[in-house]
């Protein structure tokens, strides 16, 4: 399974359970984050998460002389969201710190031998909308 | 003439056996060390200096040679612990064990991989230098490995 994958099913869950599904957030599970009229869907469906597509690079963390390469992996998934700046909801806090530990689903019981997880995010304001982006990097074996 | 290019992955080559035989290159049985990221023949003689009044360079006069044979390696489990039902006891014990019992073993470094004629160097000694390290930033086991060859290094063909 795809770490974005992982992450979308760990954010599908509800406030309670880690995720960020409630009665004011929501997840698009199928769609990517794409710009629909020179507007990006995450600024037109506010309290919408949307989770990018996966960027990947693989490096050799050893080589050996029986060719017996070990790789490491580093891979980098982006979520957004944005909220109304004059109405944020109450749960918002919530929501921010389940995204930010939506990265512990990507462990070793889901088949990645996980070396580095990061997470964090940066906040925009541009008139009434705060957009966060979200970036979760992994570095795996 | 030409370099020994080891690129292939099947040229150099470090063999271990409990006799001659399982230690050569390509023997069935023989205990193929994996994950080898680097290996050194030390070949050197000892070497003692001293000055005489009527020479202003210092002369020298040989000793006994020091052979080992050393290297670094990713830490594989059978290799280290040992493979039930091995014929070859190195094998079957791990380095591990077989170091820290000081079981002598014969040992072969192949220069070229194990087809007829590719050469290769032999000798016996024990297993030493053993000290595994594991940390995050490593993310694997990894532990420099040392024989120390009882007696003189033989070079052979195959």
């Amino acid at each position: 399974m795809s770490i974005r994958t992982l992450i979308l099913q760990q954010l599908a869950n509800t406030l309670a359970n880690g995720g960020v599904t409630s009665t004011d957030y929501s997840l698009e599970a199928n769609e990517l984050p794409w710009t629909a009229s020179g507007e990006p869907l995450y600024v037109k469906n506010m309290r919408v998460v949307y989770v990018s597509d996966e960027d990947e690079s693989k490096v050799q963390l050893y080589r050996t002389l029986d060719q017996g390469t070990v790789y490491q992996t580093e891979t980098v998934v982006q979520a957004f969201l944005s909220e109304d700046a004059k109405n944020i909801k109450a749960n918002n806090p919530t929501v921010i710190e389940n995204m930010l530990n939506a990265k512990d689903i990507v462990n070793t019981a889901n088949g990645y031998n996980v070396q580095l997880a990061d997470s964090g995010y940066e906040q925009e304001i541009e008139d009434s909308t705060i957009t966060y982006t979200f970036e979760y990097t992994f570095t795996t074996i | 003439m030409g370099v020994l290019n080891i690129t292939a992955g099947s040229q150099a080559i470090l063999t271990l056996g409990n006799t001659e035989a399982l230690s050569l290159p390509g023997a069935t049985d023989g205990m193929v060390i994996p994950f080898v990221q680097d290996i050194t023949v030390n070949a050197a003689p000892g070497i003692v200096r001293y000055s005489v009044l009527s020479s202003p360079s210092s002369k020298a006069f040989t000793t006994v040679n020091e052979n080992s044979i050393s290297g670094n390696m990713l830490l594989d489990e059978e290799t280290f612990f040992g493979l039930a039902g091995a014929t070859n006891t190195v094998a079957l014990n791990g380095l591990f064990a077989t170091s820290t019992a000081k079981t002598k073993v014969f040992f072969t470094v192949a220069f070229e991989g194990s087809d007829s004629l590719d050469h290769y160097i032999k000798g016996e000694g024990f297993i030493g230098g053993l000290a595994p390290t594991a940390s995050m930033d490593a993310a694997v086991w990894i532990s420099p490995v040392e024989i120390i060859v009882d007696g003189e290094l033989e070079a052979d063909t195959v």
